[in-house]
């Protein structure tokens, strides 16, 4: 479970980290679609300078995303070949079958790698840098134009916030479940795969019936805080725009506008 | 003294149970006191919390807070003067770091951002928790979860402060941290502490112990009175407080006087006959 930097946030203190968060959402968002416009050598090169230039501003140590990478290494490598020797092409380098392995092919899987490789160290930048609560932030602030169609933003957000905040409560849970059953001698992990899909019923049983209770518990909580609809209510946490998030906006757009140049280079 | 929850005949049953979990109740409670409400599991403690602060409703029988008696209308005005800790902190968090939990029932008044950073703080300030305000909850001990809690409800300010076995998950240091917080909060600002709890051992701080029993009050008194009964209380499937337990056990070879003995008291009687040797 601790394996997984993705999706894991990283105390620090760094111009990335007092970025509000919404840009950084959307800006992510926004960058992982320009990816899929870069079409030559230039304009990766380009987009690699400008997440490296990010990486380095965030002061994280570069290690966090190279293991960030590790989860999708099959993945990355299984595309990139597939990619490496299925592209037709008409003056192949080697052919043998169905395989051909050619330059075109080459070229495309290079591209493909370095795509992976940008969209996934820009997420990672963005969870390293945003704790849960800010991005529930974001998305809430994002959505609250669907308002207006009737769509309980308010709610959302607070059930987002509240499954964040559990998350590593439930994740205990999860384990002391575990431990508690392989002392009375449920083996996890072991025989065919039918077997290891039962052997999962002791734990998701008692889990689910803890959540319940949780819920319970944690519904009269609220109700006794004075916890209505959502209506009426006032916010303690506010985000803050600042001057150098305009900067941030601004330096996105004039890396649009040199990738676009570079693209029809 | 002035009544500040006044409970007459009450009933609750559970639905689909036989017996009723609160069977013809009636309590007054006073301003500042701290009432400690004792009894086994099952006894009808925490259903009573919830039937005060209006989170289930009863079958029949009436409640009055500060001389208002409850109904749908006026609940979340109850509500407000009505603080409830509960057991287990974990399951009591709502906000996701320690200052978003406290100002949570804040939001739901309404209250502006400008005065809600002022009561955060100092509602943080007097469980001593201030330094903890950006953690998240996950990292902080039960007793530091509890105090938090607490911050959460006094931030609101309340005149009535129920704590539902709220120690029973601390440790001994902890616990006694928080009810002696409490204790120095009630003299401070005038509050009403209702403690519920099914140690005895946790009823020292109180002015008064109301003993429940299937949901019917079997004894009301000051704590000696209650911890005099002695062997008594296990009928109601309490411990006997220590003290009484080793009076008891003194009494077999040592002359003490009648009637029940704190643990300093005991410590005396005993200074006193030792000498007399």
């Amino acid at each position: 479970m601790d394996k997984i930097i993705l999706g894991r946030y990283l105390p620090g203190d760094s111009l990335i980290y007092h970025l509000d968060p919404r840009g950084k959402f959307l800006l992510t968002f926004y960058f992982v679609g320009i990816v899929f416009f870069a079409n030559n050598v230039a304009s990766y090169a380009l987009l690699l300078a400008f997440v490296l230039f990010a990486v380095y501003l965030s002061k994280i140590n570069f290690g966090f995303f190279i293991k960030g990478l590790k989860p999708v290494f099959w993945l990355i490598l299984f595309t990139v070949i597939l990619q490496l020797l299925f592209t037709p092409s008409n003056n192949p380098i080697w052919h043998w079958g169905i395989f051909t392995l050619s330059k075109e092919g080459m070229v495309i899987s290079a591209y493909i790698f370095m795509r992976f490789i940008l969209i996934i160290f820009i997420s990672t930048l963005l969870t390293l840098t945003t704790t849960p609560i800010e991005i529930s932030d974001s998305i809430e602030s994002i959505l609250k134009p669907l308002k207006r169609i009737n769509f309980p933003v308010t709610q959302v957000a607070l059930m987002l916030s509240i499954a964040l905040r559990f998350v590593p409560l439930l994740v205990d849970e999860t384990t002391k479940i575990m431990d508690a059953q392989r002392a009375r001698g449920v083996d996890f992990g072991e025989g065919g795969l039918i077997k290891r899909i039962k052997s999962f019923v002791p734990i998701l049983i008692p889990l689910f019936v803890s959540s319940f209770s949780i819920a319970y518990d944690l519904a009269i909580a609220m109700e006794s805080r004075g916890y209505k609809d959502g209506e009426g209510r006032s916010k303690y946490r506010v985000l803050s725009w600042a001057r150098r998030d305009n900067l941030t906006i601004i330096f996105m757009i004039g890396l649009t506008i040199i990738l676009l140049f570079l693209r029809s280079y | 003294m002035e009544k500040i929850i006044s409970i007459k005949n009450l009933n609750y049953t559970y639905p689909e149970a036989k017996t009723p979990a609160i069977n013809d109740l009636s309590l007054d409670i006073y301003k500042n006191e701290w009432l400690s409400i004792v009894g086994k599991n099952g006894s009808g403690k925490s259903t009573l919390t919830k039937l005060i602060d209006g989170l289930i409703e009863a079958s029949s029988g009436t409640i009055a807070v500060d001389g208002q008696e409850i109904n749908e209308d006026n609940i979340w005005d109850a509500r407000k003067k009505i603080g409830i800790i509960f057991q287990n902190p974990d399951h009591q968090f709502v906000g996701a770091t320690v200052e978003d939990d406290v100002a949570f029932g804040l939001e739901n008044q309404g209250m502006p951002r400008e005065q809600m950073i002022i009561a955060v703080d100092h509602a943080l300030e007097l469980v001593k928790m201030s330094e903890f305000k950006k953690r998240d909850p996950q990292s902080l001990s039960g007793g530091q979860k509890q105090r938090v809690a607490i911050a959460g409800v006094l931030a609101t300010r309340p005149q009535i402060i129920i704590m539902d076995e709220s120690t029973s998950m601390l440790d001994p240091d902890g616990r006694k941290t928080v009810l002696n917080l409490v204790e120095q909060l009630r003299e401070q600002q005038d509050l009403t502490i209702i403690s519920i709890t099914h140690d005895i051992e946790e009823t020292e701080l109180s002015q008064r112990i109301v003993v429940l029993n299937d949901g019917q009050i079997v004894k009301d008194g000051k704590p000696e009175e209650i911890y005099d009964l002695g062997p008594e209380l296990t009928n109601y499937g309490l411990e006997e407080p220590f003290s009484s337990k080793l009076m008891s056990t003194l009494r077999e070879s040592v002359k003490l006087p009648e009637g029940y003995l704190s643990g300093r008291e005991l410590k005396e009687q005993l200074w006193k006959l030792h000498s007399n040797m």
